[in-house]
């Protein structure tokens, strides 16, 4: 059967108006960070500014300890994003290459996490965090984020894929486990472990639901909190300089999906779910 | 002593198979303080009435399990869990399984193009999302109300709107969202052997039925964990946009099961009922999990 170059071009349309609901409004608020108030509500359908200005960012800047917030963003995501990955690393080659009794209960009760709402674990966290003397620091931001079922997932998937007899012979040789990991398994699934890492450093860049229990003050906030200032129901949302934060918050994410898109998308599609 | 060596050889622990444990332990640990402990605490607080700052808690035994199951709020706030729960299952589920099938078999052209731009917003912060259709959305001064204009339709007011807010609001989410759920659809789809979708084209099987015959009952894995992720994950991240744009308004018409018991512990400080509601989500999510195992795991096709 031959597909119908109708249906094909229908379909084409279909796609083009989903990509353009999805893509829109990231483009369009690069511009509008970059108009003035008035020119942001006079002429709506310009995705390009008539009189550009820096004033947004000014204002910013100006009300926002913008770098520092910038700065604790960075700290959590790549501290969480390290840690993450080396304690999901181990374990994911523990349950690949070793036997031992109990391994499927643990992965099983591990990998069910992902299934677990957080509501049920917050009011506790939130009393750990603030017992330890963590509340309102970042530090209580990473602290409960320092392991992670999904990455165990993933990783051990792509364990799996690498021959078993290579890691036999290695311990043939009498190879400690410290180098089979570093010298044969690491670089197998190097892949894996850069689109996983990016995904994490990613995730908790946006992180918002646990940030916003415990950060209390503006110089400690995250950029998804800061941005969550500029919209409020209580009146006074100021659209333009919000886009200006949304440009911030969204730039690095952005980069780092563009540059590493075609191993990110690889890493999805080769894992699977099975 | 005596009790470590009977730990030891209770679970066989030898030279080997200790590295196996010791590599565990660093998750493990964080898993049992920041997951495990927490569970088991949150049962234990849904018996007590407390308010988060007070040194006592008060025991009331089921008392929060009655108050919350008798008041009308709760069954308002499940019905809107189950409305996001529809939505979000078109949307993401329905939706982007049609979108894997027709990439991978119907269309030719701009395919990465697609999936890259399709996965984009998974990479972006939902609070942006939310911002960025607060305003595209505005209903008097967004752009799709001036597009709108001009062939004569109005948006409507749809953050004082009952239902209309679900709407607007899983929209938003499914933005973030949806492309995930496509890449894995994809990914699972695209695993099938071309021998067989060629071998039913070639017989002239319409499109349709390859996808209702060939196609789903092949990646109904995938599809059953997409189904579920749908559930549980998308009904937690409603959250940001309900915390962002509504705050479970007007008068919890978008408020689901998920904020509110944030609400009750965060803004009101009702601890003991916040607890209830978390533990009854969590009985609702166990019991959706134990049923995909009883009845559709066995009928799911697994390649290896």
């Amino acid at each position: 059967m031959r597909i119908s170059r109708h249906a094909e071009t229908i379909w084409h349309f279909i796609f083009m108006v989903t990509v353009l609901v999805m893509v829109f409004p990231i483009i369009y608020a690069f511009g509008m960070s970059f108009k003035p108030l008035e020119d942001a509500y006079n002429n709506v359908l310009n995705i390009l500014p008539i009189n550009a200005s820096l004033e947004n960012y000014r204002t910013l800047f100006a009300s926002l300890p913008v770098l520092k917030i910038t700065m604790n963003t960075f700290v959590v995501a790549s501290v969480a994003t390290v840690f993450k990955l080396v304690t999901s690393f181990l374990a994911a080659y523990a349950f690949v290459y070793f036997k031992f009794k109990g391994k499927e209960v643990i992965y099983f009760l591990l990998i069910g996490t992902i299934f677990i709402p957080f509501t049920v674990t917050m009011i506790p966290n939130y009393l750990i965090i603030s017992e330890i003397g963590m509340l309102d620091s970042v530090w209580g931001v990473i602290l409960p984020q320092l392991a992670d079922a999904v990455g165990i997932f993933l990783i051990h998937q792509a364990m799996k894929n690498i021959p078993g007899s290579l890691i036999e012979v290695a311990r043939l040789d009498n190879m400690g486990h410290g180098r089979i990991m570093k010298d044969i398994v690491l670089p197998l699934v190097r892949p894996a472990v850069t689109s996983v890492g990016i995904w994490f450093f990613i995730g908790t860049w946006n992180e918002f639901v646990w940030p916003v229990l415990v950060l209390k003050t503006t110089e400690n906030y995250t950029l998804p909190l800061a941005l969550q200032m500029f919209i409020s129901s209580e009146g006074g949302t100021n659209f333009t300089v919000a886009m200006a934060v949304s440009v911030i918050t969204m730039i690095i994410p952005l980069i780092l999906y563009l540059s590493f898109q075609k191993y990110i998308i690889g890493t999805f599609t080769s894992s699977g779910i099975k | 002593m005596s009790s470590l060596t009977a730990a030891r050889r209770m679970l066989q622990i030898n030279r080997e198979n200790a590295i196996g444990y010791l590599l565990l332990v660093p998750s493990i640990i964080i898993f049992a303080v920041f997951t495990f402990w927490p569970i088991i605490y949150t049962v234990y607080l849904s018996f007590f009435d407390w308010n988060m700052i007070s040194p006592t808690k008060e025991y009331v035994g089921l008392k929060n399990y009655i108050e919350v199951l008798s008041d009308p709020k709760t069954y308002r706030i499940l019905g809107n869990t189950f409305l996001y729960i529809a939505l979000l299952l078109v949307i993401n589920c329905a939706i982007p399984y049609i979108f894997a099938f027709v990439i991978d078999i119907v269309l030719k052209k701009y395919k990465n193009f697609y999936k890259s731009a399709l996965f984009l917003p998974a990479f972006i912060s939902l609070v942006v999302g939310s911002i960025l259709f607060t305003w595209m959305l505005n209903p008097v001064s967004g752009p799709l109300a001036i597009v709108f204009g001009w062939i004569g339709l109005e948006i409507p007011n749809w953050s004082k709107a009952e239902g209309w807010i679900i709407v607007v609001l899983s929209l938003i989410t499914s933005w973030k969202i949806f492309g995930y759920n496509f890449i894995l659809l994809y990914a699972s789809i695209n695993g099938i052997s071309r021998e067989i979708i060629e071998a039913a084209k070639l017989d002239n099987i319409p499109l349709w039925r390859i996808f209702i015959q060939i196609i789903l009952p092949m990646s109904s894995a995938t599809g059953i964990y997409v189904f579920i992720i749908t559930i549980v994950q998308s009904l937690q991240y409603v959250f940001t946009p309900v915390k962002v744009v509504s705050q479970g308004g007007p008068d919890y018409a978008s408020s689901n099961l998920i904020y509110h018991a944030y609400h009750e512990a965060f803004v009101v400080y009702r601890t003991g009922h916040s607890a209830t509601l978390s533990i009854i989500t969590m009985a609702l999510f166990l019991l959706l999990l134990f049923l995909e195992f009883k009845f559709v795991e066995r009928g799911v096709y697994y390649e290896n």
